[in-house]
């Protein structure tokens, strides 16, 4: 009886809480390549985010991660075919912000005809590229909120091989 | 060039291969009698419905949740062709609003254009309101607001009550789940529907679920109109949907509350004009409350519980509702306690 009247407390607890809590997008690699940093670089200085590398530049094109349509904000800093870097603030980006307010962005892509703004379920918003402050061509992912960058959200360590179909963490 | 994805509907095929030899298995295992003999299928539109509709018996939800995704996540290399085909001459409302699905998928993915406009093309003009409201279903969490048009603001008008209630409902999940509340056109077009429709079910349901932090000047115009409503639904739920307009719009929207709070015979009305007054100034709004406090001694308890919340200055709207939701339960266990 006591075992009974636990299980659906717990039961009720669990449905309140799922009440409450904002849906979880899943986030899949916007390109096959290899996860090159994650929390921290390889030389172990802060990074906060998942890079990916296809080895190549201007050919993959860049799929918004999210699975699910929400709909990205596209901001073209940089129109030229940049693939090793062009300074600190150049990068192309395109941004979800979500239910909880956090914000979800992809950064580097090269501009393409299919970078503009709109609601999309991993749609191309440009080709892998290397815009903004980078030394090669990658997809950088993050999520932050007010200047604080999220690093529990991604599943996936440096070196992992991954496809479109990888899930690279969840994000709400 | 530019290599668009590197989804393989094989794989797909496979796995369903994998799940449909594994559901008679376990089946088998109940009843006796010899296993049946494993059939190789095809990895075709019609083979995909054909599991579709089998699956339509099943008792699980998970099973019938995994045949939705399948489809859909097929759709970006499904044949076009096919797939159109089969949906124009589908007529059961399951399947068509997978297939639906399915059509709007390759849209949101990038892979045909005229996926939902087809989709949308036969929310308009299906005969069976039934299947209808299956249509518009499948335009759900989609980017529908900002390639159909004026789609949503004739739905909202559908002589189907279920239509228009389904559409109702797409507004307000787009605009929670795809825009995140953030993005002021869709919101117009929420409130453009809204104010189109002449169910005042769907008017109210819209306005009172909608997040209007990002309408235009325009929109919130529309909504000060219809607290003119002759419907009290529909001023209740647009005194709320105006405590949530932008910093520009709150002076008008303020003033249009406070006018219809002396005037209005409704008191579900006057409590949601009190939230939207407080929603718009928080600790701003406490003198305009301390005002509107023997205008209704019916609810100078409810003006009360708002000045007492918005008094600890809490920062955010979902703290300052859950912190009055708190204090009525207090107040309501206090009261049942003295019984």
């Amino acid at each position: 009886m006591k075992s009974k009247l636990k299980t659906t407390l717990m039961a009720v607890a669990a449905l309140s809480l799922i009440s409450t809590a904002a849906p979880a997008y899943e986030v899949r690699s916007p390109c096959p390549g290899t996860v090159t940093a994650t929390t921290t670089y390889s030389d172990g200085s802060p990074h906060k985010a998942v890079d990916i590398a296809p080895g190549s530049c201007n050919y993959w094109g860049a799929e918004t991660g999210i699975v699910g349509s929400v709909y990205y904000t596209v901001t073209i800093r940089t129109t030229a075919a940049i693939c090793n870097g062009n300074g600190s603030g150049n990068q192309n980006e395109a941004k979800a912000t979500l239910a909880s307010g956090w914000a979800f962005r992809q950064w580097h892509f090269i501009k393409t005809a299919d970078s503009r703004s709109r609601s999309c379920d991993r749609c191309q918003v440009g080709n892998i590229g290397g815009t903004g402050h980078v030394t090669g061509p990658h997809t950088h992912l993050q999520r932050d909120k007010a200047g604080t960058l999220d690093t529990s959200w991604y599943r996936v360590s440096r070196g992992d091989s991954v496809t479109r179909s990888t899930t690279i963490g969840y994000v709400n | 060039m530019t290599r668009p994805t590197s989804f393989r509907l094989t794989t797909l095929c496979l796995g369903t291969l994998a799940l449909g030899a594994l559901l008679p298995a376990a089946a088998v295992g109940q009843a006796a009698g010899p296993a049946p003999a494993l059939a190789g299928e095809t990895c075709s539109v019609d083979g995909l419905l054909a599991q579709i509709r089998r699956g339509l018996g099943s008792q699980s939800e998970a099973y019938r949740r995994y045949l939705r995704s399948l489809l859909r996540e097929a759709a970006v290399t499904l044949p076009a062709l096919q797939l159109h085909a089969a949906f124009a001459r589908e007529t059961h409302p399951v399947v068509v609003e997978q297939l639906a699905a399915a059509l709007v998928a390759r849209t949101e993915r990038g892979a045909d254009a005229s996926g939902m406009q087809t989709v949308a093309q036969r929310a308009l003009t299906e005969p069976d309101p039934v299947v209808r409201a299956a249509v518009v279903r499948a335009l759900r969490r989609t980017s529908a607001l900002e390639n159909t048009g004026d789609l949503y603001e004739r739905l909202v008008r559908d002589p189907s009550a279920a239509v228009r209630l389904e559409a109702a409902t797409n507004l307000v999940e787009d605009n929670q789940h795809v825009y995140s509340g953030h993005h002021g056109p869709a919101a117009d077009a929420a409130v453009r529907a809204a104010a189109a429709a002449t169910d005042p079910q769907v008017t109210a349901k819209i306005l009172g679920n909608l997040s209007t932090e990002a309408v235009s000047s325009s929109a919130a115009g529309t909504i000060r109109g219809l607290l003119r409503s002759t419907d009290s639904e529909i001023r209740r739920a647009a005194a709320m949907a105006l405590g949530g307009v932008p910093a520009a719009e709150a002076s008008a929207a303020r003033e249009s509350l406070l006018a219809l709070y002396q005037s209005e015979p409704d008191r579900s009305v006057r409590r949601a004009i009190l939230q939207g007054i407080a929603q718009l100034g928080f600790a701003g709004a406490v003198p305009e409350l301390q005002r509107l406090r023997d205008a209704d001694p019916g609810l100078r308890s409810e003006v009360d519980l708002w000045i007492q919340t918005l008094s600890l200055g809490l920062p955010e709207w979902s703290l300052i509702l859950r912190e009055k939701q708190r204090l009525e339960q207090l107040q309501q266990a206090a009261g049942h306690g003295g019984r």
